[in-house]
């Protein structure tokens, strides 16, 4: 008999030939995610295992952010041929439990001597007859006390729901627009969450930035990376684009100037790391720049596709999701909004995008951004 | 490099670095143990006790782990002992650990009052005395504002505390002010002042309470009884000896004043549209370290890292409070308008700043605000 984690995996069941694939995927990404706790990870009869780590809670915790994952059991494996130990072991994992509970059987070895409605029945009287606070409720039970007949037998109670997704690297690459503030981290998330590998472009505005805003935005990646399996954060150099802007350039204009300059350059980044998409954590109409139309003027000047995860989000959905995932609090801390001398005061809401183009000639956009690419600056986190 | 940030903390001089460094390495023993090197130690701190005594004429002096918690003791240790719920009056532009202490007080019902400050910041005399009454306790003012270097006027509150309520405590914090502008606690009678060493080239982790002529605050830590039974914790002395060393080598004479004046006026000529914030700075209510303008339309935090590129360190207000977004409670209190209080910068000086450092600070200022000026908000 020994501690084990099984892990249960959700949309990959639905995959037909493919299957091996992401599976194969999945198990490397769990093990990556365990490798600090020397766990075994093996993938048996449709379950991953985990076994003899340090320690199961933090094997618990990893694993829920592992994509792909739709829960995990801290379950006992035991040998079947004893029925009695598997009733007492049942018992015992009930204990510290009160209310309704049902025993749940599986047998998919259909060699068994008795098949699931007789296992869930004597298991569930044995437990009775130790425990007589307890009730049985087959509709509605507080606990389920899993039992799995496979090659051994499974007992399992909790079940902790996990990140669930695709198993990152299973659909390709995405670059994210990462800005320090709410809601591109939870784009990020969500777009990594479909498997989705993840690099992200920062916008850097020193002196009107400073270290600890740059710090802040790596702070944030640190936190997708978990999930993400490692994030490259590519830091642009972006002082000169915007005083360029502001000073050559309509200032009705000038914040959809700076988005066209920003897609323009991520789409360069994305070029040279390999991502077929950009991401950004816009949504309609939540400020001048993210109105349909300009959402439309800024999508032209990109000639990979932009995802916008967010996009049908309210503000406190997202804000929502974000604590969820653990990164709201650090999109909170105050060193980003030092770049508002750039916004007007007025920004256009309905642009045009002929007229936009018109507002940025001044500007000599080719080696501007050639600059900026060039002196990009890489972290890895 | 130009660092102009003395007000959050300041370089440990050499003597100082060597004293502690002595004090970790030969005279390590702990002051309560009863072999002789252990009372060398404890001899070390008495002296040091002497020193400050003698520098503020008090009449005791405890060592604590700096500023915060000097004013924490003279605050909740003072209110602790007394039985009835009088008053405590703390001025507007008070450091958060005197305001936040008196706000503590209040929260324990106690009846707390603000003092307000003029648009220089400094205590309204007349408003003070209108709030004075016979029930007030404890009166908590800071001797020279960290901010904009208002020097507040201690002497006359003294004089109008001694016709309204002479049974009031008057606590002082003199993080800012210790060394830097002469306070005798005798002449002014003040009850209790507060110092840090990292504000006058010693290290940090250690300050001190000095008191006069009164009971001593009530214990915030309780324990084996060190410092009188008002401070438990084994001694920090390497701190102590730094401290020591600190005030030993503080250059009393030197020429920060002049020094202050000379960027200022570099400021001004190049830059007409600066506004000070705080007491003109060649007035006597104006601390010779410190010099607060603004430099509309840039940005505070924005014309900080443009000085950094520059090698040239400022501050914006108390460096305790730039982790929260707001504009100063201390400008606020001054009523200094919106765009100006968000463009304010804190150039802190101290007594080793040579003229050649200043020129080039001011130089980078002008250079600086000459391209970051031209990107005001449209």
């Amino acid at each position: 008999m020994r501690n084990l984690i099984m892990v249960r995996y959700g949309e990959i069941y639905l995959k037909g030939q493919n299957r091996p694939f992401f599976l194969k995927l999945l198990v490397s990404r769990i093990r990556d995610a365990l490798r600090c706790q020397h766990a075994k990870v093996w993938l048996n009869d449709s379950r991953i295992y985990v076994s003899d780590f340090d320690s199961q809670d933090e094997c618990i915790i990893r694993l829920v952010k592992v994509f792909g994952v739709h829960s995990v059991c801290p379950a006992v494996e035991m040998d079947k041929s004893n029925f009695e130990d598997i009733c007492k072991q049942a018992t015992k994992m009930m204990e510290g439990l009160h209310g309704t509970f049902k025993v749940q059987a599986r047998r998919s070895d259909k060699r068994f001597f008795m098949d699931s409605p007789q296992i869930n029945a004597a298991v569930g009287e044995y437990i009775l007859t130790s425990r007589p606070d307890l009730q049985v409720d087959v509709r509605k039970a507080d606990h389920l006390m899993n039992i799995e007949i496979r090659d051994n037998a499974y007992l399992y109670v909790k079940v902790i729901p996990g990140a669930g997704g695709m198993p990152v690297g299973s659909n390709g690459k995405a670059a994210l627009l990462l800005s320090g503030g709410i809601d591109s981290p939870v784009a990020g998330y969500m777009i990594a969450k479909r498997g989705v590998e993840l690099c992200a472009v920062h916008f850097y505005s020193f002196p009107y930035t400073g270290e600890r805003a740059k710090d802040k935005v790596l702070d944030l990646a640190r936190i997708l990376s978990v999930s993400a399996c490692g994030v490259r954060v590519y830091v642009v150099p972006f002082t000169e684009i915007q005083m360029k802007i502001h000073e050559l350039c309509p200032p009705d204009y000038t914040t959809l100037i700076m988005r066209r300059c920003m897609m323009r350059i991520a789409d360069r980044i994305a070029e040279k790391a390999g991502a077929q998409v950009l991401v950004t954590g816009e949504s309609i109409g939540q400020v001048a720049s993210q109105t349909m139309d300009a959402l439309v003027c800024t999508d032209a000047v990109s000639s990979r596709p932009v995802f916008r995860p967010l996009i049908g989000f309210d503000k406190v959905d997202i804000v929502a999701y974000a604590k969820q995932i653990g990164t709201y609090e650090t999109s909170c801390l105050p060193y980003e909004d030092c770049c508002t001398v750039f916004t007007p005061k007025h920004p256009v809401t309905h642009p045009k995008i002929d007229k936009t183009e018109l507002a940025e000639a001044p500007l000599e956009l080719q080696r501007l951004i050639n600059d900026a690419v060039e002196n990009v600056e890489i972290t890895d986190v | 490099m130009c660092y102009l940030d003395n007000s959050a903390t300041t370089r440990p001089s050499r003597p100082v670095v060597e004293s502690v460094t002595k004090s970790m390495t030969e005279g390590f023993y702990n002051p309560s143990a009863l072999y002789s090197p252990a009372v060398a130690a404890e001899k070390e701190i008495t002296a040091c006790r002497k020193l400050i005594r003698a520098e503020l004429n008090a009449d005791s002096v405890v060592f604590v782990s700096g500023g915060t918690e000097a004013n924490n003791l003279a605050i909740l240790g003072t209110m602790l002992q007394k039985r009835d719920r009088g008053s405590v009056l703390f001025s507007a532009v008070e450091h958060p650990s005197v305001r936040e202490a008196c706000l503590r007080l209040k929260s324990q019902g106690h009846d707390v009052k603000e003092i307000p400050v003029d648009a220089r910041g400094i205590i309204d005399l007349e408003a003070f005395q209108s709030i004075l009454s016979p029930d007030t306790r404890l009166i908590c003012v800071m001797h020279v504002n960290n901010e904009t270097g208002a020097v507040q006027p201690i002497g006359e509150m003294s004089l109008l505390r001694q016709t309204y309520c002479p049974q009031a405590l008057l606590h002082v914090d003199g993080v800012q002010g210790f060394l830097r502008v002469p306070l005798s606690m005798t002449q002014w009678n003040v009850d209790s002042y507060s110092l840090s060493a990292h504000k006058i080239h010693g290290p940090k982790g250690i300050g001190a309470l000095a008191l006069r002529g009164r009971k001593a605050p009530s214990p915030l830590m309780l324990g084996g009884g060190q410092e009188g039974n008002i401070r438990s914790g084994t001694e920090n002395t390497p701190g102590i000896a730094g401290l020591q060393a600190a005030v030993e080598n503080y250059p009393l004479a030197n020429n920060m004043h002049a020094l202050k004046m000379k960027l200022f006026s570099a400021l001004r000529s190049a830059i007409p549209a600066i506004r000070v914030n705080g007491p003109a700075p060649d007035s006597p209510s104006a601390a010779p370290h410190i010099l607060n303008v603004s430099f509309p339309p840039v940005r505070s935090e924005t014309m900080l890292h443009a000085l950094e590129t520059k090698k040239v360190y400022v501050g914006i207000g108390s460096a305790c409070s730039t982790r929260k977004k707001q504009t100063s409670t201390v400008l606020s209190a001054m009523n200094v308008p919106a765009d100006q209080a968000q463009s304010a910068i804190r150039f802190s000086l101290n007594p080793y700043i040579t003229e050649k450092e200043i020129d080039f600070a001011a130089d980078a200022c002008a250079q600086q605000y000459s391209v970051l000026c031209r990107f005001e908000r449209r």
